[in-house]
């Protein structure tokens, strides 16, 4: 197991989230309205879980060339809210051949400054 | 409470064209400052054909592409309120540039309930033109269902 350097991310903001939305095309209301995700019982609004996706997405291209990447599959465990602040760690778990191909195994996984997990990954990188 | 679920949903094939803005717009909103995806020369010297799409990007060729979220709400009669994401997964076969114009060809994996939670999972194929499977996308998400 070799771990990956951690990637540190700003503070999300409502306003990024509003640029996720657009940026994606996911409108649902409860990343963005405020009284909508308050009625839906969120006590607020929480981030999109592919935002959280696309921050771990990030750090995979950081760590290895984007061209490499053969899989990736996440599982979301807590929400995020405006506010908190993200840490994307990775670790690489061994070696396996799949389609032909000698590939790397690894996990990802998000949290915020408090250690709550956000998201849970596993990735394939071609060697 | 009666599942609302159609079993034998269909889900419309879509096409979608990948710009260079997109894309941009798409890895700013997540603070992704890898420049591969703001310059094309860039992403040209280390071996793309041209800007290539971030890993999740993916999530805004069906959103814009026409599975939006107003869309899985009706065909799935879901509570737009009590809708999650639970899991994402890509498989990626191929390399996706902007410029591409991709066929995306979805289909519904499997829909259950579990305890108060109806979980549905949709699969997307994506093709490029020349008809190579270049993109394989699964995502589940769940509705929480009952009393709240």
């Amino acid at each position: 197991m070799s771990e990956l350097t951690a990637i540190h991310k700003p503070e999300i903001t409502h306003t990024q989230l509003v640029k996720y939305a657009g940026a994606s095309g996911d409108f649902n209301p409860i990343h963005t309205v405020v009284p909508i995700g308050e009625k839906a019982g969120l006590d607020g609004v929480i981030a999109h879980g592919m935002l959280i996706m696309g921050m771990a997405g990030e750090a995979l291209a950081d760590w290895f060339p984007r061209k490499d990447l053969r899989k990736f599959k996440v599982r979301f465990s807590k929400m995020t809210r405006p506010g908190e602040k993200l840490t994307i760690e990775g670790r690489v778990t061994g070696e396996i051949i799949e389609e032909e191909e000698k590939r790397l195994t690894g996990e990802v996984s998000v949290k915020n400054e408090a250690g709550e997990l956000k998201l849970s990954g596993q990735f394939e990188i071609k060697i | 409470m009666e599942s609302l679920l159609k079993e034998d949903v269909k889900i419309k094939p879509f096409r979608f064209t990948i710009e260079r803005g997109k894309i941009r717009e798409f890895a700013m909103a997540i603070g992704d400052r890898n420049p591969i995806y703001y310059d094309a020369d860039i992403a040209r010297k280390e071996g793309y054909r041209d800007i290539p799409i971030p890993p999740t990007f993916p999530t805004a060729i069906e959103m814009w592409g026409g599975l939006d979220f107003e869309t899985l709400i009706s065909l799935f009669g879901l509570d737009p309120l009590k809708v999650l994401h639970g899991g994402q997964e890509y498989r990626y076969m191929g390399e996706v540039c902007a410029g591409d114009t991709i066929t995306a060809a979805p289909q519904l994996i499997s829909a259950f309930e579990k305890r108060n939670l109806r979980f549905i999972t949709i699969g997307i194929h994506y093709k490029n033109k020349e008809g190579f499977e270049v993109l394989y996308s699964e995502s589940t998400i769940i509705e929480r269902r009952g009393t709240d």
